[in-house]
């Protein structure tokens, strides 16, 4: 089977002029033209007539649930989802951001996505591992069977051969190239704080020049605020201007989140977010 | 005074000019290349397109350090921090780059309130300019030919450079250019054919197309003022935008800076660190009050500073057109497109 991204945009455009059209949604986030076709940007449909603007292809690696806080309370959205930004919506549902019952989703089953900067194809290493929406209310195409599945976490398989020293001597050297623009951040559909912990100053937790202490604080701090809620999407790595493989670290904690807790981030909206439940079987690994 | 050198000698050359003073010149980095302080001559690399971060930083660098103090003593042991400036020779910087110093210029020295850390680095600096390769197609994010820029456009550089394959000449263009290659007696004379390519490549720079608008600085400015208050125009344009920091951190022209009080156990510096007005706290008011809450607020700052409040205080538009905000913003949105967009109704025409 192979994926039809034509397809896929034609039926973004049905859905997303019928929901609009219907008053279900009043915005419909989804993607539209950018400047050339390989990078094409996130897009909000507001009226009927903007649906002729969506476009799906390989290169939509957006998580559209990123944009879900930006709008009132109550607004009906209807968001376009892949596997991992299907997961970020359920991870706001259950962090009480955004509610099940104004959100139509729409589904988007499929493989093949690519980094406009790399072409590499990044299904394994950055989305999940997953092909298809874990929740969903309309979908834009066929489910996706027997292709195969590549665990999310293969591709740590380096990085735990090192030990202590040598991965923080590979974050110090990946973290002396950051430039605080704080673009992994605004990327991230799990970064919604704001303030941000980094942008308060009284008390104030880190520096604003990119230094080597202060970028440390930064991105450990995050990471940790991220624990038991990343979902996998790849989003902040990508949008790095220099690259840096934030991933590896986001993998790194969720693996351990799930061997310590048995449950992955945004996988179900009965769920509540690890770190903020309490069970008396939780593992007491964390303590040791 | 037309020299040359090839393209292998290119450390010899690296290691004269360090032997000078300070070289900061393109290097490969992980992600792309980065203008550095080389401190190994074969580190320079002129095989490159353009750097990420701009230029700017050679004269405004990210953090610049103002006082050193220490917490709990007096301020009276609190010491400036000297520039002890080298001789600098910024190597390899394209022609739209070098038309962004020009810019910067207005706002460090022209007004007459001089900023003394970039005025002593751009006295230092002697600026070797570098031909954008016209055999290559130009990126599809950079526009400077609206701009006026010549992709092979000499001007505000010291010393201009052209490749042609392995070749690599090099014009003095200044006085200062000139006291410089004088020094540097194992270039060697260009030959007549060379010169005459040479100076059809300049020539021919300001024919080479980039993306293009005809851009008319006073009906830019008047059409930005005509839709300042279109919330829905700067909504639209604002829909994908994330509010970080990669768009004016990677452009040459973007000047905004913090000054902060930073403390390491107890050793404090007052230092200047670049901001962004893409950032949410950065209009953030002590009382609490931020005028500009919302994101279409601050996207509309940062294009109508360039293209709208900068042509009304200065005559110039603040944008060489280098196109870094575009390739670099991780959901595309392009500065060109919104120029062309803000335009479109009235006077636009596209060649
Ligand atoms: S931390 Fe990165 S991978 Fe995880 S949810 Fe945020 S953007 Fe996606
Ligand atoms: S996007 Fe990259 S450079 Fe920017 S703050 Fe994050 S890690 Fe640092
Ligand atoms: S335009 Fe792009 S780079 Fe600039 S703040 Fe918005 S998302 Fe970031
Ligand atoms: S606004 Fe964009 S194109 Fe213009 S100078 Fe800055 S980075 Fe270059």
């Amino acid at each position: 089977m192979t994926i039809s991204f034509k397809q896929i945009e034609e039926k973004l455009k049905t859905e997303a002029k019928r929901l609009l059209e219907s008053g279900q949604a009043s915005v419909v986030l989804a993607y539209g033209k950018g400047y050339d076709e390989k990078h094409p940007m996130p897009y909000v449909a507001r009226n009927p007539s903007d649906v002729a603007n969506i476009v799906f292809n390989e290169y939509c690696n957006y998580n559209m649930a990123r944009y879900l806080v930006r709008y009132p309370a109550g607004t009906k959205i209807a968001v376009a989802v892949k596997a991992a930004d299907s997961r970020a919506v359920i991870q706001l549902i259950q962090e009480e951001k955004v509610k099940r019952e104004d959100l139509v989703l729409l589904g988007i089953p499929v493989y093949g996505m690519k980094n406009p900067k790399t072409q590499e194809i990044i299904d394994g290493k950055t989305t999940g591992g997953l092909y298809n929406p874990v929740l969903y209310d309309i979908l834009l195409g066929d489910e996706v069977h027997g292709q195969a599945i590549q665990s999310p976490y293969d591709v740590l398989a380096a990085y735990e051969l090192m030990d202590k020293e040598a991965r923080f001597a590979f974050w110090k050297k990946e973290f002396d190239k950051c430039i605080r623009c704080y673009a992994c951040r605004k990327a991230c559909p799990m970064c919604y704080c704001d303030p941000c912990f980094i942008d308060q100053n009284k008390p104030k937790w880190g520096d604003k020049s990119p230094q080597s202490h202060g970028n440390l604080m930064y991105h450990l701090t995050r990471f940790h605020h991220l624990a038991g809620r990343c979902i996998d999407c790849g989003e902040c790595s990508r949008a790095c201007p220099v690259d840096i493989p934030l991933y590896l670290f986001h993998k790194k904690v969720a693996k351990e989140c799930e061997e310590m807790f048995g449950q992955a981030a945004g996988m179900s909206i009965e769920d509540k977010p690890a770190l903020v439940n309490f069970r008396v079987d939780d593992s007491d690994k964390i303590l040791e | 005074m037309l020299k040359k050198t090839t393209i292998d000698k290119l450390p010899e050359l690296a290691a004269a000019l360090m032997e000078k003073g300070t070289l900061v010149a393109p290097v490969k980095e992980d992600a792309g290349f980065n203008f550095r302080e080389i401190t190994d001559a074969k580190q320079v690399d002129l095989i490159f397109h353009n750097t990420i971060i701009s230029p700017k930083s050679a004269f405004f660098p990210q953090v610049e350090d103002f006082v050193r103090y220490q917490t709990g003593k007096s301020i009276l042991e609190a010491a400036p921090v000297e520039l002890n400036l080298k001789p600098t020779f910024l190597f390899g910087v394209r022609p739209c780059d070098v038309k962004s110093f020009q810019i910067m210029d207005i706002h460090f020295s022209g007004t007459g309130v001089v900023d003394p850390y970039w005025q002593k680095r751009r006295e230092a600096t002697t600026i070797f300019g570098f031909a954008f390769d016209m055999n290559e197609a130009a990126d599809a994010a950079e526009f400077y030919h609206t701009l006026g820029i010549g992709a092979a456009d000499p001007e505000g550089s010291d010393i201009f450079m052209v490749r042609k394959d392995d070749i690599l000449m090099l014009k003095v263009i200044t006085p200062k250019g000139e006291k410089l290659m004088t020094g540097l007696s194992f270039l060697t004379d260009a030959s007549a054919d060379e010169i005459k390519y040479f100076d059809d490549y300049i020539t021919k720079g300001y024919d080479y197309k980039t993306c293009y608008t005809c851009v008319d600085t006073e009906a830019i400015a008047r059409e930005f003022e005509a839709i300042f208050d279109n919330a829905d125009f700067w909504t639209k344009i604002s829909d994908a935008c994330l509010s970080c920091g990669v768009c004016t951190f990677v452009c040459p022209t973007c000047y905004c800076f913090d000054i902060c009080d930073e403390t390491l156990f107890s050793q404090g510096t007052r230092r200047r660190v670049w901001d962004a007005c893409m950032f949410t706290d950065f209009t953030l008011e002590a009382s609490g009050h931020n005028p500009r809450t919302k994101v279409y607020q601050r996207l509309r700052q940062k294009v109508c500073h360039k293209y709208s409040y900068h042509i009304r205080k200065y005559g110039v538009i603040s944008c060489v057109g280098c196109g870094r905000c575009t390739r670099y913003c991780p959901v595309n949105i392009d500065i060109f497109s919104i120029v062309e967009e803000a335009v479109k109704a009235k006077w636009y025409k596209r060649l």
